[in-house]
């Protein structure tokens, strides 16, 4: 684990290969069409990473703190074609917000995430219309996948 | 020559980090996030991290000065601990957090304290090193060689 130390730059980008990642040749993979996301998490950082993430790869990235908001963005009109919701949030869960985004009539895709991998909340984020459940991190082995069918 | 030197010594801290199991890879997709646009994404997401986690410690350390634990509102606090931590690679602190899971699960009061207190110390280590690498890797400078340029 960990790069080799000779071309490792602080603060860095390893030279060398040795993550076997999406970016050995130094190319971040980056989508063709215009894709929008949106980030639903109470966490600053996981908000911030994750958001970082996803416009690393060239998809526009909105994030909010909570369900309530993530709603009313997409009653107002706004429509994403990837949404990720955190599934313990504080006042509208994550399941129950994708519920409230379904009826609404949204076809995104739906991610629901979380710090613990659960059986039964893999289970009431599916039945409340997410496509997958996921344990935290995000990461680019699970989003460009993701990121690449909703491109083409 | 002494900005060599100093880059190559923060390297070998780098390195000591992955090697001594203190961060996972997740804090090199942190680094691969780094760019012109975010030059400081590391380090601002770190700092992030310790001023939000603090408060969360606080909470947990509160919560577990109740008599009898409430092993839901534990259980609660410790998802967002743990969510941060796996983003950022906090590979031991990732580790305790687990394990106290583990034990409010099993409603084991002892061994949520027990473990919140090595948490605590993993967080703590982890956090003077991160301190001291950033210190450094101010000191040695900006690299001349342009980062991954996004397209």
């Amino acid at each position: 684990m960990g790069a080799a130390v000779d071309h490792v730059s602080p603060m860095g980008m390893s030279g060398g290969s040795a993550e076997g990642n999406n970016k050995s040749d130094g190319q971040r993979f980056s989508c063709k069409n215009k894709l929008t996301a949106l980030v639903v998490d109470n966490g600053a950082v996981c908000r911030a990473i994750q958001t970082a993430l996803l416009r690393s790869y060239g998809v526009e990235t909105e994030a909010v703190e909570t369900g309530e908001a993530a709603v009313q963005l997409i009653a107002s009109g706004a429509t994403f074609n990837l949404i990720i919701i955190e599934m313990l949030l504080p006042v509208l869960n994550g399941p129950e917000t994708a519920r409230q985004i379904r009826a609404m009539g949204a076809q995104s895709k739906i991610l629901g995430i979380s710090a613990f991998f659960d059986e039964r909340h893999q289970q009431e984020f599916l039945a409340a219309g997410a496509d997958r459940f996921i344990e935290k991190p995000l990461s680019p082995e699970i989003v460009i996948p993701i990121i690449w069918v909703l491109d083409n | 020559m002494e900005r060599n030197q100093m880059r190559r010594q923060l390297a070998l801290m780098r390195q000591s980090f992955f090697d001594q199991g203190f961060l996972d890879e997740q804090f090199i997709q942190l680094e691969e996030l780094q760019d012109d646009a975010n030059p400081n994404f590391v380090e601002e997401v770190v700092t992030l991290y310790y001023r939000d986690s603090s408060r969360l410690i606080l909470n947990i350390d509160q919560a577990l000065e109740r008599n009898p634990l409430d092993f839901n509102k534990l259980d609660n606090y410790m998802h967002q601990f743990k969510g941060s931590s796996t983003s950022i690679g906090a590979k031991k602190v990732k580790a305790e957090c687990t394990q106290f899971r583990e034990y409010c699960k099993a409603g084991n009061s002892e061994g949520c304290m027990r473990t919140f207190q090595q948490l605590k110390k993993e967080y703590a280590i982890l956090k003077r090193k991160l301190e001291a690498y950033f210190q450094q890797a101010r000191q040695a400078g900006p690299l001349e060689t342009a980062c991954r340029s996004r397209n």
